[in-house]
């Protein structure tokens, strides 16, 4: 009995040191500049961390969209080439891959939508009856819509109006004008207004 | 009459883009005008669906540990010499933190109040009070030497008694 249960206790110990000796290699085979580098990342998603999740979850509004897109942003920034200039603006860089990742998402949950509803060939019957206020509608309708929006009027509705950046920032991270960012931003309300009403 | 409804008209649509930032719709000029044109209430109809849905996206929360979840999983995607770092360690634990200007907001009237004072104690303290009255009586002087110079000093004393 004991010799059986010192024979487990050695097979344990054995897969352990096996486990630690793979650990090692794996570490070995991570070169230094690649964790140097990826540490930083850890900084970034100290000091941004909170702001990107607030708006990554006003667009997306799926917490596992959200996790998905968090993780997308700042794999992609630790995996940047060790050769490659770590971005200068890393603020800037952060939010606005962010925000097309978030965006391409959605757009993707569109087209998925909409060959749903051709499937149920009924696609009316998810509108709210007697024109009454239905808050999750209007929110996807204007996800939607955001999602609709050309490129640098998009930006500017998610900096401004999703993560709730003054213009003088927006203006910083799209390096446009504070003015430009007003402009733009009055236009993309006018779109999501004309494209709502219909 | 046609003239001014245009012009307002005009005014409330260049507003649109600013409605919620520097004006509402309890702005006497605007409720008057909205009142009257047809156009603008469909305008500010649709801009105003366009707020009242950024607003409830705004208002929406979501779980609390979702920072914490988000971080595990972009965390744990790292290679190993960084997951044991013991800022990753404090990643993985993190929560949502009120900013600073959230966490006072409901005391920022007593703080400017309180800020005020310590700020009139100050200068009262340094003497600018005084330096200022001294600045003051000293310039009310200079004025009258001009008054009695130019209008003489009947008059300057009728209009400085």
């Amino acid at each position: 009995m004991l010799s059986r249960a010192s024979i487990s206790i050695e097979k344990g110990l054995s897969m352990s040191s096996r486990a630690e000796s793979y650990r090692r290699l794996w570490d070995f085979a991570v070169p230094d500049s690649t964790i140097a580098s990826q540490k930083w990342v850890l900084s970034a998603m100290q000091s941004l961390g909170p702001e990107l999740i607030t708006m990554l979850w006003r667009i997306l509004g799926n917490e596992q969209d959200v996790c998905d897109c968090y993780q997308d942003t700042f794999l992609h920034l630790a995996h940047i080439e060790t050769g490659q200039k770590k971005p200068s603006n890393i603020r800037a860089y952060v939010f606005r891959s962010a925000s097309n990742t978030a965006i391409s998402i959605l757009r993707r949950k569109l087209i998925e939508q909409k060959n749903l509803c051709r499937i149920a060939e009924n696609p009316k019957s998810q509108t709210p009856v007697g024109g009454e206020l239905d808050s999750g509608s209007l929110q996807r309708q204007l996800r939607l819509n955001i999602a609709k929006l050309p490129e640098y009027l998009r930006d500017v509705v998610a900096l401004h109006d999703l993560a709730e950046f003054p213009y003088s920032q927006v203006a910083k991270i799209l390096k446009i004008t504070q003015g430009a960012a007003r402009v733009y931003r009055h236009k993309a309300v006018q779109l999501l207004a004309v494209w709502m009403k219909e | 009459m046609n003239a001014k409804i245009k012009t307002n008209c005009r005014d409330a649509r260049g507003l649109l883009g600013k409605l919620g930032e520097y004006i509402n719709f309890s702005t006497p000029w605007v409720q008057r005008h909205i009142a009257n044109c047809p156009k603008c209430q469909k305008r500010f109809a649709a801009v105003s669906k366009v707020y009242l849905a950024m607003s409830l996206v705004k208002a929406c929360p979501h779980n609390i540990d979702l920072l914490k979840r988000a971080n595990i999983q972009t965390v744990d995607s790292l290679s190993h010499g960084v997951r044991g770092t013991a800022k990753a360690d404090k990643l993985r634990i993190a929560m949502p933190q009120m900013k600073l200007a959230e966490k006072f907001s409901p005391v920022r009237g007593a703080l400017a109040n309180t800020a005020a004072c310590i700020a009139i104690m100050l200068f009262a303290k340094a003497g600018i009070l005084n330096s200022m009255e001294k600045f003051q009586t000293d310039s009310k002087k200079v004025i009258e030497n001009y008054y009695e110079k130019n209008i003489g000093s009947e008059l300057t004393d009728e209009i400085f008694s």
